[in-house]
């Protein structure tokens, strides 16, 4: 039953057969998300900065016959020369609602004298809603050319009684996309004055994302919004990132009472609500004819935003300053600033990266919000922050004006959190791995 | 008959196996220590007694019956009946494990409330007896205030306070002086000498400091790497180290004979996600022969027996030193 | 505890002057004399804002006038509405924008702790990732964007009914305050679970905890007593700069639900460049917010009894 199990000899134990214990690996820095918001921001850079030598359409040209347009690609439209008054051709009166022509500059409808009806009250809407609609006209005449505001889509006409109310005929007509002379010529697609031998049709570019409520391309301006917003959004955090990084250091190399007195007043600038000073400043810079409001805007950021970083810094050169290796290095001769300089790049650099890839988003929200205000940059110049304030006028019609620019700040925000995000988490660990 | 009978508890966290297997046993009013070094998986098992493990954490074992009943039976509900009443456990580091945000005298009488169902004024009162008896001066006032406003070696009396309120059966202590400097602990090992004298729990007294073992228990349990290795009395364990572990361990101690010669154990405990094969301490044992690769030594010690080691030294087939050294 | 509330209310006092200051400074950094640059003044108006304000004095003394008509309460008269002080128009509207901040601040907290509570408990699961989605949606998202859309939601949600279930915009009743108060204490409500979760997560692991548990304390005893206490005073601290966020964002959605709150009247009066009720609100404003910082600072120290025996000195 027993079993031997000494039949080996014993072995010295010997240190060179202990494991290795593998440390323990740094996590990875380009996780998907960071990856993804990487090329978020690459991509959006791209559109603001090559989009529009691609889409070479003007930002602020209004196409008055494409008002709120869907998206559209491009597409022929008819050339209406003689949109002037009109009045049916007197030869046979017609037995019913007969359209002379439908197009979206004008609608010309005829119908037969009816008996004992002084006055006809005209009514347009939409095929697909229910009702009469709008009531565009009333007359005593047997027609109507109506010019109001057409678009490309089907309308119900009915006429009416105006004094009984009566409803008399009614009828659905498809206008065709049609443009007028003079637009045609305003935008350029026509040469003025040789008016002898045009074509009949025009080939107009497409609105991929449609226009707004003024009849420009929605997608040339987020690329010209995009712009102004991106600019913003970097410029001023780098600029009061530096100032903020200038003073602290500035404020933590003098120490005593500079420093005192530096850090009162940064306790005071924070203390100062924000937006609130951010609009006050801004309307104590105001902004002269022909100025586009951006340098006003950047210049009250960096007024109000600086003492993060000048906080930052200053924590950072007196933590340095009580170190055993600037006192070592002064009794060796060198200057404690040099030192001190020398040694906190290395430190500050990832810390301030993160704070600036946090300002960024923070930039791009307080640009827009401003701007939604009316109190950002301002026209011709726009932002997405100004196309939203352009969109929520006809939220509730059509959302896209809103919707779109909207989706574009809210997506560059989400990209740079993230990055700045993994910044943190990367130079966190970096900082766990030196302490460890 | 013994008031708790533990046999072969492995607990897994993960892919970690934390306790692989530990065997223990108390008689009421026993102090048993369970000593080894850091990571070796006692605060596992102290909290597994609770079952307090998280819910990532699983848990087995082959025995378990605490005062009669078998508590792997047991559901949430009458857990909760036993932690700080049957069982209570004193922790480590009083100064996170009390609530910053609670008085102490309320801190001490919530198990009162809870248990006994006893009255806030009761309770407090109870809670503040206590306290006096703890040696704590002015206890009503104390009673009042707030864990930051007390020093550490209070805070850990408070804490005892907390773990005996209810006069438990059996009484875990974690490490109660590892954070104490050492004046504070002898207070706190004469405390809990005195408690376990004039109530009869039984106790199980986590340390690594083989110093306070000798001065509290009555029999230790060596544990290495998430399994116990070496059981028996005090002076089994102390005077017959019959483990290969265990005199490490006793060698890596300042002692009379030898002052100035100190050997720490070379190496590191294994990686727990893939404990080894044969042996847990084969790849630091200077006994180490070619079977502890190979096999656990994991043969059948009669239970009875009072002194067990977990050794392919100690198996019945080995030329055999244990016995020499019984004689 | 009293020097600390004394401490608090001084620095309090000299942030306001401090605030007084910078508004009287930046509004007089407008090129040109501000009554000149309106035109359709009356000259009664005129002659009675030039003696009030001393146009024609020097700066400091403009400036000592200015500060001791602020210490008296005295913001002004209107530049654009003729005889209609500054005062008036902040105590009929402010309430108003009261109420919407309150309730905003209200639903932010109670959701804020509710959902980081939630994502701590059931860490790295589906509620948490739920949690956590939502949190960076809100905090992507412009308020003035969650506004418009919370609009389109409530007229398409009147539509499907077929009647009024809620306005779509206005003032006046309980159900004229929900909706834009939850859209103007959305983002304060994802920050706030953001750092509930931190919190809670720290309370989690955090060995008194386990040593409650290990008493048998349980369930909502537990929950209440010795989790939530502790992990809600992080929370607390954040509050008062975030009512400064609810403030400011109040413009935006009193604009765009016509409501009519201070904000509103601010923006108008910033787009009219209307002096006296710019600086009078801001002002206001200004000292409205230092004021509730100092409170919320002095609420900490209540939840909180290391500050409230020590002065304040822990932090
Ligand atoms: N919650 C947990 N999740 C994952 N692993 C854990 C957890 N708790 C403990 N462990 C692992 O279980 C093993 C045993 O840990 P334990 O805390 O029981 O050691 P210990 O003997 O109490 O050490 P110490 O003397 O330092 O307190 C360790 O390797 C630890 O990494
Ligand atoms: S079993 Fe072998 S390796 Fe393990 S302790 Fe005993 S002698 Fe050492
Ligand atoms: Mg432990």
């Amino acid at each position: 039953m027993a079993m031997s199990v000494f039949r080996f000899a014993r072995r010295t134990w010997a240190s060179a057969d202990l494991e290795q214990i593998a440390p323990v690996p740094l996590p990875k820095m380009a996780t998907p998300a960071v990856v993804l918001s990487s090329l978020v921001v690459v991509a959006l850079l791209l559109f603001v900065s090559i989009g529009p030598l691609v889409w070479g359409q003007d930002p602020s040209q209004q196409w008055l016959s494409q008002i709120s347009a869907g998206p559209s690609g491009p597409h022929s439209v008819r050339l209406i020369r003689d949109n002037g008054p009109w009045q049916p051709p007197v030869s046979e009166p017609p037995q019913s609602l007969v359209v002379h022509d439908a197009n979206t500059e004008f609608v010309r409808l005829q119908w037969p004298q009816i008996e004992g009806v002084r006055r006809y009250r005209i009514y347009r809407a939409s095929a697909h809603k229910a009702g009469l609609g709008l009531a565009i006209a009333e007359t005593d005449k047997a027609y109507y050319q109506d010019q109001l505001q057409l678009s490309y889509q089907i309308y119900r006409y009915t006429i009416a009684d105006a004094d009984s109310g009566l409803l008399l005929l009614a009828r659905e007509v498809r206008p065709e996309a049609a443009i007028s002379l003079f637009e045609a010529q305003l935008q350029g697609l026509v040469p003025v004055g040789k008016s002898g031998r045009q074509a009949k049709w025009l080939e107009m570019p497409g609105h991929p994302l449609g226009t707004d409520a003024l009849g420009r391309d929605i997608l040339a301006r987020l690329m010209a919004g995009g712009r102004t917003s991106l600019f913003v959004g970097v410029v001023a955090p780098l600029l009061y990132i530096s100032f903020g990084c200038i003073f602290g250091a500035i404020a933590g190399l003098a120490g005593g009472w500079v420093d005192q007195v530096a850090m009162r007043f940064v306790d005071f600038v924070v203390a100062l609500p924000f937006l609130l000073f951010m609009i006050l400043f801004r309307v104590a810079f105001g902004i002269g004819p022909g100025e586009n409001g951006i340098m006003p805007l950047i210049v009250a950021m960096l007024m109000l935003s600086w003492p993060g970083s000048a906080r930052l810094i200053r924590g950072q050169v007196l933590a340095l300053r009580g170190q055993a290796f600037v006192e070592a290095a002064k009794l060796a001769g060198v200057s404690t600033s040099r030192v001190i300089l020398r040694h906190m790049l290395p430190n500050v650099l990832p810390m301030i990266l993160v704070a600036f890839s946090f300002a960024i988003p923070q930039a791009i929200f307080t640009e827009a919000f401003l701007s939604f205000i009316g109190m950002g940059v301002s026209p011709p110049t726009t932002s997405w922050g100004a196309l939203c304030n352009d969109g929520i006028k006809t939220l509730l019609s059509h959302p896209r004006q809103l919707l779109l620019p909207a989706l574009f700040i809210s997506v560059s925000v989400l990209a740079f959190n993230l990055l700045g995000d993994a910044l943190r988490d990367a130079t966190d660990r970096r900082a766990g791995v030196a302490k460890a | 008959m013994k008031l708790l009978e533990l046999d072969n508890l492995q607990v897994s966290i993960g892919p970690v196996q934390a306790v692989r297997d530990v065997s223990l046993s108390l008689a009421p009013g026993e102090c048993r220590a369970l000593v080894g070094e850091s990571g070796c998986g006692k605060s596992v098992t102290a909290m597994s007694l609770l079952n307090l493990m998280p819910p990532t954490a699983q848990t087995n074992a082959a025995r378990w019956d605490f005062a009669g009943r078998d508590m792997r039976q047991l559901s949430e509900r009458e857990w909760r009946r036993i932690r700080g009443n049957e069982i209570a456990m004193i922790f480590q580091n009083p100064m996170t494990a009390l609530d910053p945000t609670q008085t102490i005298g309320s801190q001490i009488a919530e198990p009162l409330r809870i248990h006994k169902g006893l009255s806030k004024r009761e309770a407090r009162m109870r809670a503040i007896a206590l306290l006096e008896r703890l040696a704590i001066a002015n206890p009503a006032q104390r009673a009042a205030q707030y864990p930051f406003e007390f020093s550490g070696g209070m805070l850990q009396r408070a804490m005892i306070a907390m773990a005996v309120v209810c006069e438990p059966q059996l009484l875990i202590a974690d490490e109660p002086t590892t954070a104490l400097d050492v004046t504070v602990q002898a207070e706190v090992l004469s405390i809990l000498r005195e408690l376990r004298e004039s109530s009869g729990t039984a106790m199980l007294f986590i340390t690594h400091d083989l110093g306070v073992v000798a001065e509290i228990a009555d029999s230790v349990s060596v544990m290495y790497a998430g399994q116990t290795v070496e059981t028996g009395s005090l002076q089994d364990v102390f005077s017959r180290e019959a483990h290969p572990y265990t005199q490490a361990l006793k060698r890596a101690v300042p002692n009379m004979e030898n002052p100035h010669r100190l050997e720490a154990i070379a190496g590191t405990p294994p990686d727990l996600r893939h404990p080894p094969k044969g042996c847990g301490f084969a790849a630091r044992c200077c006994e180490r022969m070619a079977i502890c690769d190979q096999l656990p030594p994991n043969f059948p010690c009669e239970s009875t027996a009072a002194h067990q080691a977990r050794c392919w030294l100690w198996h019945p087939e080995h030329p055999a030193r244990w016995r020499e050294s019984e004689q | 505890m009293l020097k600390f509330i004394a401490k608090r209310l001084l620095s309090g006092a000299i942030t306001i002057w401090f605030i007084a200051t910078a508004t009287f400074f930046a509004m007089h950094a407008v090129p040109g004399d501000p009554l000149t640059q309106e035109k359709a003044m009356s000259p009664a108006v005129r002659a009675q804002l030039e003696a009030r304000y001393g146009l024609d004095k020097p700066l400091i003394e403009q400036y000592q006038l200015f500060l001791g008509n602020m210490l008296q309460g005295d913001f002004g008269i209107s530049f654009t509405q003729e005889n209609r002080k500054v005062n008036d128009i902040i105590s009929k509207h402010f309430p108003i924008s009261a109420i919407l901040g309150l309730a905003a601040v209200l639903i932010a907290l109670v959701g804020g702790v509710a959902a980081g509570t939630v994502a701590a408990y059931y860490r790295n699961r589906w509620p948490d990732r739920l949690v956590m989605i939502g949190v960076i949606a809100a905090i992507s998202v412009p308020g003035f964007v969650i506004a418009g859309l919370a609009q389109l939601i409530i007229v398409a949600m009147n539509n499907a009914a077929g009647k009024t279930l809620l306005p779509v915009a206005g003032w006046g009743s309980v159900n004229h305050i929900w909706v834009p108060a939850l859209v103007l204490g959305l983002g304060t409500m994802a920050y706030l679970s953001r750092i509930m979760r931190a919190s809670m997560l720290e309370v989690l692991n955090a060995d008194f905890n386990t040593a409650a548990k290990a008493k048998g304390v349980h369930g909502l005893r537990l929950f209440w007593h010795h989790q939530l206490r502790n992990a809600v005073l992080p929370v607390v601290t954040e509050l008062g700069p975030t009512i400064a966020g609810v403030t400011t964002g109040g413009f935006v959605v009193e604009l765009i639900f016509a409501i009519p709150g201070l904000g509103r009247y601010f923006v108008q009066a910033v787009q009219q460049l209307d002096y006296t009720v710019i600086m009078g609100t801001t002002v206001f404003y200004g000292a409205f917010l230092v004021l509730v910082v100092v409170l919320v600072d002095i609420s900490y120290g209540l939840i909180d009894p290391r500050i409230r025996l020590h002065g304040g000195g822990g932090r």
